[in-house]
């Protein structure tokens, strides 16, 4: 598990820190971007072995940034992980490799991402 | 007096004010005084072409034999004369036998007494009005100058009578027309159609002084009233003769008498006027109108001008009816119309609620799962005391309510058109339902009976919204019946044209829904629990609402709830299960 690298996305300060304790304490390690470009920037430059991404963000949202991700690197895992469930229905949002609706109990995001990696 | 001064006499008696009848009847004791004539008679010709004995002078004998019978045109001397219009004299001597008509046997007895004889035709110069009949038992042979006068008096008796008719023909016309004016009004008012045939009844029969009239009507038009509005009364065997002669004009589309149909009349229906017409409308004939009277009853205008009347009261009463039934199904396609603006309304409603909901769900959901969050860190923490990891549980716990609320709230608002719809089996949904309640130890002391239609055909839907239906359904009537009770689940079919459901039942025991509140219950967050967040009835509707489908609920307060659930069943799905 040492040495899994994942990039959370999120432009709240209080989710990035949480998921940040949540997956530390998982033992991954954990980077962070605020918003979308910031996300492709660190996408672009660094390998992650799993990016979790937040939809509504400022600057360059979750799904445009998601599709300029996988452009560059078409095997980057992605998980979605939003509020809203509605954006599972809206199809730009299917390059993504897994959905989490976001929520207090972490358990199912720790579980997709345990998921994704064991996979590959 | 000297002819001069009876014609004076005459004219001025003519030009009076007096009644017809009285005018008449003054002229012909006149003549019979002044001019030494026994017997004056006007026989009076008739429409039907025959002459009847109307008026006589005072000492009159024969003409109770006249009135005895009514002599054809052409028929005896009565009816040459009017016929050829040219008087005629007779003497004694050469006076033919019953003034040769054989029906006045009586005359045999009575002819011996006279003299001489004299017929003037009663005319203008275009029309015959009678025959004015003079006989003397004094004058061996009627003078010229005789001849002369009463050919006079006749002419001006013949204006008299004239008069007469138009008079009476002009009283029947606005009889008719006060009818017909009064029917009008009636029909453009716009009262229901038993009450408006009740009055029509009315006023025809008192206008035409019918004892009885009746409207049959094709039963489509009715509107699930009765077929037949009838006014007085007629002896039952009647009735018989008058349903043949509806019958019959609603075949030959013309109004028709009972002799129209019956050319040799039984004895008893002697006396007695029927006649029927069709009401037509645009699709044809929709009805007959019927009027049924005893013809000796003065004043009783049918039996010669009635097949108008009839036929004007007809056309009035039809274009009543067309109007009446327009006006109903327009009333009904109002009301359809009130209801659909209430379901935009509603639909409207809930839209703008559901985007607000929708934007307010969002703020607060990423508040939510950070308080949460970290509430969870902070119970997975060793070290807090017993108090505190409580707290902490209590916070996680409201979180997960507030989310729990916050999802159902965002499934409602949105559109969720999650799972595909699929042919599915829904007495194996409800038996899957049953026992997942069965197994539950709070549902022990409920009684859970079913009632299936085996034969049902798969319904077409995403059932796993079916079944949050139906468990919400359940859980409101265990709710209701306080976790004590019977709930009763039937399936079947409804198949009311042109639409064809499935229906699921379920019916508690659980006292009913309050009456005042029975209106909200599918309003989004209306709720009479303590805990309920409002979303459940309203959701299911939603969801049922979405496969075309309906929720129906009976309600019987004292003892229990229905909530019928109705889904669509297609034509196609149907055939392929016979298949």
């Amino acid at each position: 598990m040492k040495g899994t690298k994942i990039l959370v996305v999120d432009d709240e300060e209080n989710i990035r820190l949480l998921y940040k304790e949540e997956l530390e304490e998982e033992g991954y390690d954990v980077e962070l971007a605020s918003n979308g470009l910031e996300a492709f920037e660190k996408a672009k430059e660094n390998d992650f072995d799993l990016i979790v991404m937040d939809i509504k963000m400022p600057v360059m949202d979750g799904i445009q940034a998601l599709n300029e991700i996988k452009k560059v690197k078409k095997d980057q895992p992605i998980i979605l992980c939003s509020a809203y469930g509605e954006f599972k229905q809206d199809f730009s949002s299917w390059v993504s490799d897994a959905y989490v609706v976001k929520s207090a109990d972490t358990d199912e995001l720790k579980r997709t991402i345990k998921d994704l990696l064991n996979v590959k | 007096m000297n002819p001069v001064e009876i014609l004076g006499k005459i004219i001025e008696i003519s030009h009076s004010n007096l009644e017809a009848n009285s005018r008449i009847s003054a002229i012909l004791n006149i003549i019979s005084q002044e001019m030494g004539f026994e017997e004056v008679i006007v026989f009076t010709y008739e429409k039907d072409k025959r002459l009847t004995s109307s008026y006589m002078n005072r000492k009159s004998t024969l003409f109770k034999i006249f009135s005895a019978y009514r002599c054809h045109i052409g028929e005896g001397i009565i009816g040459s004369v009017a016929q050829k219009r040219m008087p005629q004299s007779f003497t004694k001597r050469d006076v033919p036998l019953r003034l040769g008509c054989l029906f006045y046997p009586e005359l045999d007895d009575h002819l011996e007494r006279f003299k001489s004889f004299l017929f003037q035709p009663i005319t203008d110069d275009s029309f015959l009005y009678g025959v004015l009949f003079l006989a003397s038992a004094s004058k061996e042979l009627i003078q010229d100058h005789e001849k002369i006068l009463t050919s006079i008096i006749a002419r001006e008796i013949g204006g008299v009578l004239q008069v007469h008719k138009l008079h009476v023909s002009s009283k029947r016309k606005i009889n008719e027309l006060a009818t017909l004016s009064e029917l009008g009004k009636l029909l453009t008012s716009h009262v229901e159609l038993p009450l408006l045939f009740q009055t029509i009844g009315l006023i025809v029969t008192k206008a035409t002084e019918a004892t009885f009239f009746t409207i049959r009507l094709e039963h489509k038009f009715l509107l699930n009233g009765p077929e037949r509005f009838s006014y007085g009364d007629v002896e039952p065997f009647i009735k018989d003769y008058i349903l043949k002669l509806e019958n019959e004009v609603w075949i030959q589309k013309k109004t028709l008498s009972i002799r129209n149909i019956m050319p040799v009349l039984p004895e008893m229906l002697n006396g007695y006027a029927i006649y029927s017409t069709p009401i037509i409308s645009r699709d044809g004939v929709i009805g007959t109108v019927t009027i049924c009277g005893t013809k000796n009853r003065m004043g009783f205008t049918f039996e010669e001008d009635g097949q108008g009347l009839i036929n004007n009261i007809a056309n009035y009463i039809t274009n009543g009816v067309e109007n009446t039934i327009l006006t109903s199904k327009l009333r009904e396609l109002i009301k359809e119309l009130n209801k659909a603006q209430k379901r935009a309304i509603e639909q409207e409603k809930l839209k703008s609620l559901g985007e607000m909901t929708a934007n307010i769900a969002h703020e607060i959901k990423n508040p939510l799962v950070v308080i949460g969050g970290f509430a969870n860190r902070l119970l997975k923490k060793a070290k807090l005391t017993h108090g505190e990891s409580r707290y902490a549980e209590i916070i996680v716990k409201e979180v997960a309510r507030l989310e729990s609320i916050l999802n159902v709230v965002l499934r409602f608002a949105k559109e969720d058109e999650s799972a595909p719809c699929k042919p599915c089996n829904i007495n194996a949904c409800l038996d899957e339902i049953v026992y997942l309640f069965n197994a539950d130890p709070g549902w022990e002391k409920v009684q859970i009976e079913k009632e299936y239609d085996c034969n049902l055909p798969p319904v077409v839907c995403d059932i796993e919204q079916v079944k949050q239906v139906i468990i919400n359904i359940m859980l409101n009537a265990y709710e209701a019946m306080f976790g004590e009770g019977k709930i009763h689940i039937k399936t079947g079919r409804c198949e009311k044209e042109p639409d064809r459901f499935l229906t699921i039942s379920i019916t508690d025991t659980g006292g009913g829904i309050d009456p005042a509140i029975i209106d909200n219950i599918f309003n989004p967050f209306f709720t009479t629990k303590e805990k309920g967040t409002g979303l459940g009835l309203a959701i299911s509707n939603k969801i049922i609402n979405n496969l075309r489908g309906k929720i129906e609920i009976i309600n019987k307060v004292g003892q229990g709830a229905t909530f019928s659930v109705y889904l669509p069943l297609k034509n196609g799905d149907y055939k392929e299960e016979l298949i």
